[in-house]
């Protein structure tokens, strides 16, 4: 009797998922249209591994932008924390040796406090904020480093390979998204964010200290992606680049509101930006193997942003946005 | 006594307008005195030069500040139309520039379609719009560099009517008109009224939502415009038209006094605005001082303009 209930109840649970994770129908699609139309170049081994190379880079920045994001604003300091925090590396290793890659997280734990610092003091829009910040620290990056990568050497065990056709990046990665979704899903912290996301008013008049938990949220951000960008920067060969590219800022962005965590805050979190970073990638790579043109993968990762964001905005009626 | 009140209530009032002016009239002073040859007759046609698109293209970024949202997108609308009139010169003649500004002011609409129709948050709409945008300015010039052969096309921007080229006396009357619609006509007091008061302003009888996509029109055209009589300035461009545009563009219009708010500010403000940010890029360049610190320099501008413009008494939640 029990286990025919149980039986009973696998369709309606799958069904649940994918009401709440629209985006695995099309992570499903994808891979069945992309296989259906050229096997020969996508399912093969390599081509698996450049997507979970991909995957790896992209959740690893996209980690800690969707906690702030469950709050209702925006960090757009990821790209930023990981190039000055690179030349940083460099430029400190004379002085402190192997521990220099700690100044990593350090920045990433102090950009972070400062954000939220600034946001919840002075008011201003965290994503002009963040942005213009991010601009400060790219200019930061290329006066320091002298306009070229430089790259250190010292920290391939970082990333040396512990288990066979499996990337160590990739095995870094489970135990900091672990930890995230956990804060996010199991913690008070992680309740009272999403309560500041839905109604930052509400939350307030029920007690909560909300600015001190917004602040909280945009330090836990930067703390991720610092943590994140330490395995990256030896993911990429010890480096990091000096110069801004728009694309890197975006396609975090994307992962995050093709995972389903609309931009009004509230909902989703981490457990849905892997879900969306891993759909991007697969989208990104189905199209980079086609023969289309790289300004045509610009222009529809351009769309996919928009439709994704109309997408996970709908049901929002009467919700007064600027 | 009662007229020392007034002055207070006067300075009250215009305090950002009145930091701006002193900004300004510093930065100016500090760098005549470093480079003595910064107020020349050729340095003042290079600031002019600098300042002209830079103003067209700020001004429409200014109403929509004005009103509260913002627009990612008119640096690559600057970018999209600056290309369209160097790639189809040939073919169209002089037909490029109404095609130009049409595509400009309809990506605008779309910008004004997502944030009201679709409730997007416009930063996040606009930014999605700029990498359509860029992807189609990169797939019309394949990456190339474009030279404007066309003389005509370019007398546009760079005639000499009393001394001064002609991109000044455009930007000077597109300010000119600027100010009139956001001062007299209906359209500029809504733009106020919407950016002061969402919600009220809907009360009060304004079509919120058709309002809102004019404005995104109008920020699209302005963009269009700029992009425009940049080619005529220049003579050419690639991809590279604009880069890093952005955040000094913004940063302009922020230290003239608009809040990001809005409500408040205008038009009037962005010129002061544009004069501190290119005034500070040229000097940094005569100065010899790299592009890289020259990003330092607005981003901090931006953030710190930011925080002293905005009205902290309005909002209670921000996001």
């Amino acid at each position: 009797m029990k286990i025919l209930g149980r039986n009973k109840l696998i369709t309606p649970v799958i069904i649940q998922t994918l009401k709440t994770h629209p985006v695995i129908l099309a992570l499903i699609a994808l891979l069945v249209i992309f296989s259906g139309l050229y096997p020969e170049r996508f399912l093969t081994p390599l081509n698996f591994k450049t997507i979970l190379r991909q995957f790896v880079t992209l959740t690893l920045f996209a980690l800690g932008p969707s906690i702030v994001v469950v709050t209702g604003s925006l960090d757009l300091s990821y790209v930023g924390i990981w190039m000055l925090g690179g030349i940083l590396v460099w430029l400190l290793m004379p002085i402190l040796g192997m521990f220099s890659i700690l100044v990593i997280p350090l920045l990433g734990l102090g950009t972070g406090l400062l954000i939220g610092v600034i946001q919840v003091k002075a008011k201003i829009p965290s994503f002009i904020l963040t942005l213009s910040l991010l601009v400060t620290y790219s200019g930061l990056t290329a006066t320091l480093s002298g306009g070229y990568p430089r790259s250190v050497r010292g920290y391939e065990f970082i990333t040396a390979t512990l288990i066979p056709y499996l990337l160590t990046a990739f095995l870094w990665s489970i135990p900091i998204i672990i930890v995230a979704v956990f804060i996010m899903k199991r913690t008070r912290i992680g309740t009272y964010l999403y309560a500041i996301g839905s109604n930052e008013e509400g939350a307030r008049l029920a007690g909560i200290n909300v600015d001190k938990y917004k602040i909280l949220a945009f330090t836990l951000s930067g703390l991720f992606t610092g943590i994140g960008s330490i395995i990256l920067y030896q993911h990429l060969g010890g480096s990091a680049p000096v110069e801004l590219n728009l694309m890197t800022v975006v396609w975090p962005l994307v992962a995050i509101v093709l995972g389903g965590t609309p931009l009004i805050g509230g909902s989703g979190g981490p457990q849905r930006t892997i879900l969306g970073a891993l759909t991007f990638t697969v989208f990104y790579r189905g199209l980079y193997l086609s023969l289309l043109h790289p300004e045509m993968i610009q222009l529809l990762v351009g769309l996919l942003l928009i439709v994704s964001i109309v997408v996970s905005a709908r049901g929002l009626k009467g919700v007064t946005i600027t | 006594m009662a007229g020392l009140l007034l002055y207070r209530e006067w300075f009250r009032r215009n305090m950002t307008t009145v930091g701006a002016m002193v900004f300004a009239i510093a930065i100016i002073a500090g760098f005549q005195v470093i480079i003595p040859s910064f107020l020349r007759y050729h340095g003042i046609i290079t600031l002019v030069y600098a300042m002209s698109y830079f103003l067209i293209a700020a001004l429409g970024l200014t109403f929509v500040i004005m009103m509260g949202s913002f627009d990612f997108s008119v640096v690559s609308l600057l970018k999209l139309a600056a290309l369209i009139c160097v790639l189809y010169i040939d073919k169209l003649g002089f037909l490029v520039i109404p095609l130009a500004l049409l595509i400009s002011v309809g990506f605008g609409f779309i910008n004004g379609l997502l944030v009201t129709k679709f409730n997007v948050p416009s930063f996040m709409a606009t930014l999605g719009v700029s990498i359509v945008v860029e992807g189609t300015a990169l797939y019309l010039s394949k990456g190339f560099l474009h030279i404007m052969y066309d003389k005509t096309f370019r007398a546009l921007a760079t005639t000499f009517i009393a001394g001064l080229p002609s991109i000044f006396y455009w930007a000077m009357g597109i300010w000119i008109v600027s100010i009139f619609i956001a001062m007299c006509l209906p359209f500029g007091r809504r733009t106020y009224a919407v950016g002061g008061n969402l919600i009220g302003a809907g009360l009060s009888g304004i079509n919120v939502a058709r309002h809102r996509i004019y404005v995104f029109m109008l920020s699209g055209l302005l963009a269009g415009l700029a992009g425009v009589l940049y080619m005529a300035q220049l003579g050419g461009g690639s991809m590279e038209i604009g880069a890093d545009m952005a955040i000094p563009l913004f940063a302009s219009v922020v230290a003239g006094g608009t809040a990001l708010t809005g409500g408040v500010g205008g038009p009037h403000r962005t010129l002061l605005g544009v004069i501190i940010i290119t005034w500070i890029e040229a000097g940094m360049l005569m100065l010899a001082i790299g592009h890289d610190i020259q990003m330092v320099v607005f981003g901090l501008i931006a953030i710190g303009m930011s925080i002293a413009t905005i009205d902290r008494r309005r909002i209670k939640i921000i996001k």
